[in-house]
């Protein structure tokens, strides 16, 4: 009898503490996903202040290249997309920093696709005061200084400023400035992966995230950068959208 | 024997007590300096302050003797407060300062407004803390001339700094690293937040309908719709001097359109070294902006009316002009109406309680 007690005890003992033992658990491990944020023009490497050609022979100097990358995600082999709990916590990847790149925790484990949104999702934009973060938060004061719209109440989810000129002019005398926003603006990129991404809990995984400045002005919408040289997404203006499809279509994730 | 024990506990506590009325004689005796409580008002982002410079109520006060202590100039008649007079917003009225034995600058004095909120300082951004900018001006042979061993020479010298250092950092010690950290906390203290503007924002008072359309026009984007895409007829001021956090600038280097080439000053481009920062200046709170002519990097505006003009008329070409100057459009075209408005509510953003806040003042 005693040895039976014993043992059920035992038994009862094992089950209750092994329940938290790490060996009979779920438990949920977190690596880091690296994207390593590279400007391109037509392939090629672009850095700011390069003079290039767009597709209709434009000569193009680009002087700031800013984008809002916000709810990066991994889908799992369900089909589910995995991603943070950290609503506030947007990446801003400037061009004119040296090797720009965003780096996000996932659980560890497989996945089949990535996804991010270009610019900042509608519960984000204009539902937010700078000053509410703090200064290291790209949606600071400090963090956001020149990507924030007083007069939209909102932010400004990609700049692609700089100068052009006429066809086979060397002459770069007039102004581009593209500012894309508002929550009609936002968008989200998808990539199928051809071979499973890994997140390990060791060390992080690293893709390099390309994109293509001179796809930014064709991939889905030729843009005349003469014709319209401006937008600020105001009322009434296409341009923005037309942009913000055609810098959607412009990222490319290189292994 | 009870009395023998009061009698030497009365005498121990007198020595003990005249030994902390000594601070130079006796480090240990400096009580922890009070933590300075720094009101962050409405609208207002946090500040960062420096884990390792935290601000006390006995670090400002240093601070403020410092600011306005000629004595840290070579022939002890400049100090910090002589360019950045608080009845100019903390800037210096003349186009460039003059230093020591009549030397010029070469720019305008910066306001000093609201600046415990900047990540950089100077009109190339060559300081990235308030603590590494407030020891340049005491050495440059243009400003106070004064090398820094002989300033902490005389501040040593002082019957009254050692006693002020220490309740500021709990030991008499004087050293360069301290007298910037003290600098620094007073000048984050200069906080402007009392204009009308700000009482306007808090619910406390109107605009009036010309500072209102001014404002609406400071938020309007620039230039006629008919020559400019997405133009509003507005004074496109809001990209740079933003409104966000109420700071009034967004930080950053521009070039405004002010020459059409660089020979007389590169700007930001003389600190990195690349082609693309030529020209281009730190954007200016406009906070006290009224107060604070003449305006420019070299001053070289003396009226809010002329500032307005130059932006109306598009500005001048360059090789690194920003994409919001209207110089290919034919500029922003407003009318006379419409400049007085925007100037009318560049007034609401002065702040008098500020300028004439005794803390801020000299304290001798």
């Amino acid at each position: 009898m005693n040895n039976i007690s014993a043992g059920l005890a035992a038994v009862t003992v094992f089950l209750v503490a092994g329940c938290s033992f790490p060996y009979f658990t779920h438990q949920i491990n977190t690596g880091t996903l690296r994207l390593d944020v590279e400007a391109t023009w037509e392939g090629e490497p672009y850095a700011l202040g390069d003079v290039a050609v767009d597709y209709a022979d434009h000569p193009i100097q680009l002087h700031n290249l800013q984008a809002y990358i916000s709810r990066v995600e991994l889908r799992d082999a369900s089909g589910e997309w995995i991603g943070n709990d950290r609503e506030y916590e947007v990446n801003l990847v400037d061009f004119s920093v040296e090797s720009p790149r965003i780096v996000e925790p996932f659980p560890t484990g497989q996945y089949n696709a990535i996804r991010f949104g270009l610019g900042l999702p509608p519960d984000i934009n204009g539902q937010v005061s700078p000053s509410d973060f703090p200064n290291d938060n790209p949606l600071s004061v400090e963090g956001s200084a020149g990507m924030f719209w007083t007069w939209l109440t909102g932010y400004i989810f990609f700049k692609y400023e700089g100068r052009t000129g006429a066809v086979g002019s060397e002459l770069l005398s007039e102004p581009i400035a593209y500012h894309c926003g508002t929550d009609s603006s936002y968008r989200v990129v998808t990539f199928e992966l051809e071979n499973d991404l890994w997140i390990w809990e060791q060390q992080p995984t690293a893709m390099q995230l390309q994109f293509d400045a001179a796809q930014a002005l064709y991939a889905t919408e030729p843009i005349n950068v003469i014709d319209y040289p401006i937008t600020h997404n105001g009322p009434g203006d296409t341009l923005a959208f037309a942009l913000m499809d055609n810098i959607a279509a412009s990222w490319h994730l290189v292994k | 024997m009870n009395r023998l024990m009061w009698v030497t506990a009365v005498v121990v506590c007198a020595v003990g007590c005249s030994r902390c009325t000594d601070p130079v004689e006796c480090a240990d005796c400096y009580p922890e300096p009070t933590p300075y409580e720094l009101d962050i008002p409405a609208f207002f982002p946090p500040m960062d302050i420096p884990a390792d410079n935290p601000m006390t109520v006995e670090g400002v006060e240093l601070g403020r003797y410092l600011f306005w202590d000629p004595n840290l100039s070579a022939d002890g008649t400049v100090s910090c407060g002589s360019c950045h007079l608080p009845s100019a917003s903390f800037s210096d009225p003349a186009p460039v300062s003059t230093g020591v034995g009549g030397a010029q600058g070469v720019r305008n004095s910066m306001v000093l407004v609201n600046v415990g909120w900047s990540p950089s300082f100077f009109w190339d951004g060559r300081s990235v803390t308030l603590e590494d900018q407030v020891q340049i001006p005491i050495p440059h042979p243009d400003e106070m001339a004064l090398p820094w061993h002989e300033a902490l020479a005389r501040l040593e010298a002082d019957p009254d700094y050692p006693g002020r250092f220490g309740a500021a950092f709990g030991d008499p010690e004087i050293t360069q690293e301290r007298t910037a950290k003290a600098l620094a906390q007073f000048v984050r203290t200069l906080i402007s937040k009392d204009s009308k503007y700000d009482r306007w924002r808090r619910g406390e008072t109107s605009l009036t309908d010309s500072e209102f359309n001014g404002y609406e026009m400071f938020l309007r984007e620039g230039g006629d719709p008919e020559t400019t895409p997405g133009g509003q007829f507005g004074g496109d001021c809001f990209h740079c001097h933003n409104e966000a956090g109420t700071l009034f600038t967004d930080h950053l280097f521009r070039n405004n359109g002010l020459d059409a080439s660089f020979e007389a000053d590169a700007g930001l481009a003389g600190v990195t070294g690349m082609p693309l920062d030529s020209g281009r200046f730190k954007t200016p709170t406009l906070r006290n902006v009224a107060l604070s002519a003449p305006y420019m990097h070299d001053g070289r505006f003396t009226t809010l009316e002329e500032v307005i003009e130059h932006y109306n008329s598009g500005g001048v070409p360059s090789s690194t002009i920003d994409p919001f100057m209207k110089y290919t459009t034919g500029g922003l075209a407003l009318s006379p109406v419409q400049k007085a408005d925007l100037i009318a509510f560049l007034h609401t953003l002065t702040d008098t309680v500020f300028i004439h806040n005794p803390a801020f003042r000299d304290p001798r």
